[in-house]
């Protein structure tokens, strides 16, 4: 198989922007961006382990990027995948406090189940 | 697309019916959406019964129809094929995140969802951030995760699922939750899928507009070295002058001037505008995004860390030589 035929076969990647693309190209991004934001949302809601539950966040963090840069691919702006490293940054942030607090209150109870904590109220 | 008459009812009900037939039929649509809540439901962890293969077979068919009559209704906009790869890949591994009883495996089907969303990326002309995806996500925060995973889970010895904690076999309220999601994912993409087909196709800036800008990148030398290079400059070519929104590189020969495309070395690529963009548009926000990281990671060290108790022993020992001496003395004394 020569690399031409390969390219053609896989026509990934282009450089820069090519040309805009249509409302309706958009809306299926955006549909994967949304089914990944709710399913982020029901494992926060149904997952009783702490980890899986910060690692849901991470899943809604990752639907947000994945709209802004469809977005940015719609407008044929930069800003959009320039607001993705602010989510990365946002990200990392979080997972560090949350994996720390998540290793402090592992040690306290012994256990990872969110209901532990139920006492922690006001 | 004409879609006269289509929609009954008068109105603004019938014109917003009309916006979301442009792309889907909203009957195929809810009931993908349907399906797929039915499938979430069913293979979310329980103890005794789990269906989970139904539930995945129930939800890639959900999916499969709201992104097949997607496709169906504006066959001339379809997006390139490789984004039915990557998107079934990520909402499948995502939805295995959520579905799998044991952490480790989550973490690592959540991995995959990072690296389909990366190809997602690529496909939407955004190499650099796809790429930094990989770095950052695959690469250092989920490692994170998986070392906090490997401290803090009770290592089950056996394969099968009775060994695995209580809290990770059993979902919390997986019917109310799943029906609660696909209510809200109904909504917000009727929401989208409504305003999407009506916007207007905006129309591309100029790719080299950026080069007016980038002294640096746009050199005399440069362009000259690049012209070069492809064998495009005659005898006695000199350079006159650059012009990006025309595309063209003016040069100075024997007998007047003649324009020549500008190479693809000097044009501007994906990495070069987000930089632009970056230190150009958001400055502030680069500083600010700094003192979150370091606030993080001060917050993260004060949260872990860990008070070392001494043994009764030598707090007994401890406090005797308080009493007897000075403070300064005894604490040379205790420590071993």
């Amino acid at each position: 198989m020569s690399p031409g035929l390969l390219l053609s076969l896989f026509p990934i990647a282009q450089a820069g922007f090519p040309e805009p693309m249509g409302g309706a190209t958009l809306a299926p991004y955006l549909f994967v961006s949304a089914l990944l934001f709710v399913i982020g949302m029901v494992g926060f809601i149904t997952r009783r382990n702490l980890i899986i539950m910060f690692l849901c966040t991470e899943l809604m963090f990752q639907a947000a990027g994945l709209a802004l840069v469809a977005f940015s691919r719609f407008y044929l702006e930069h800003t959009g995948q320039t607001f993705v490293i602010f989510v990365l940054t946002v990200a990392a942030a979080e997972a560090a406090l949350a994996l720390a607090l998540v290793v402090l209150l592992f040690r306290k109870k012994d256990s990872l189940s969110g209901e532990e904590w139920r006492e922690m109220q006001g | 697309m004409v879609h006269a008459g289509s929609a009954a009812g008068f109105g603004r009900q019938k014109e917003s019916g009309r916006a979301v037939e442009q792309l889907i039929n909203p009957f195929l649509l809810f009931l993908g959406l349907a399906l797929g809540g039915v499938g979430l439901c069913a293979a979310l962890p329980r103890r005794r019964v789990n269906p989970q293969v139904l539930g995945a077979v129930l939800g890639g068919l959900g999916l499969g129809i709201v992104l097949l009559a997607l496709g169906l209704k504006n066959p001339g906009q379809l997006p390139n094929y490789n984004f039915y790869i990557f998107g079934f890949i990520a909402v499948g591994s995502a939805l295995r995140v959520i579905t799998h009883p044991r952490p480790v495996y989550a973490a690592l089907y959540f991995i995959l969802t990072i690296l389909a969303s990366c190809g997602l990326y690529l496909i939407l002309s955004a190499e650099f951030m796809a790429f930094a995806l990989v770095i950052i996500y695959a690469g250092a925060i989920l490692i994170t995760y998986l070392f906090v995973i490997m401290l803090a889970t009770q290592a089950p010895s056996e394969d099968n699922l009775e060994s695995l904690a209580d809290y990770d076999t059993q979902a919390r309220a997986p019917f109310v939750a799943a029906v609660t999601g696909f209510v809200l994912l109904a909504s917000l993409t009727t929401m989208l899928f409504r305003g999407v087909g009506d916007l207007p196709t905006p129309t591309a800036p100029h790719p080299d507009a950026l080069l007016a800008e980038m002294p640096n990148k746009a050199s005399p030398d440069k362009i000259m070295l690049a012209l070069d290079r492809r064998g495009e400059l005659r005898e006695g070519d000199q350079f006159a002058g650059l012009d990006p929104l025309a595309g063209t590189v003016t040069l100075q020969t024997i007998d007047g001037y003649r324009t020549v495309a500008i190479p693809p070395e000097v044009k501007v690529g994906n990495v070069e505008s987000i930089g632009f963009d970056l230190l150009n548009e958001h400055p502030g926000s680069i500083e600010i995004a700094g003192v979150i990281l370091l606030m993080a990671m001060l917050g993260a060290t004060v949260l872990s860390r860990k008070q070392v108790e001494f043994e009764e022993e030598a707090k007994l020992r401890q406090s005797q030589a308080l009493a007897a001496t000075g403070q300064v003395f005894a604490d040379k004394e205790v420590r071993p």
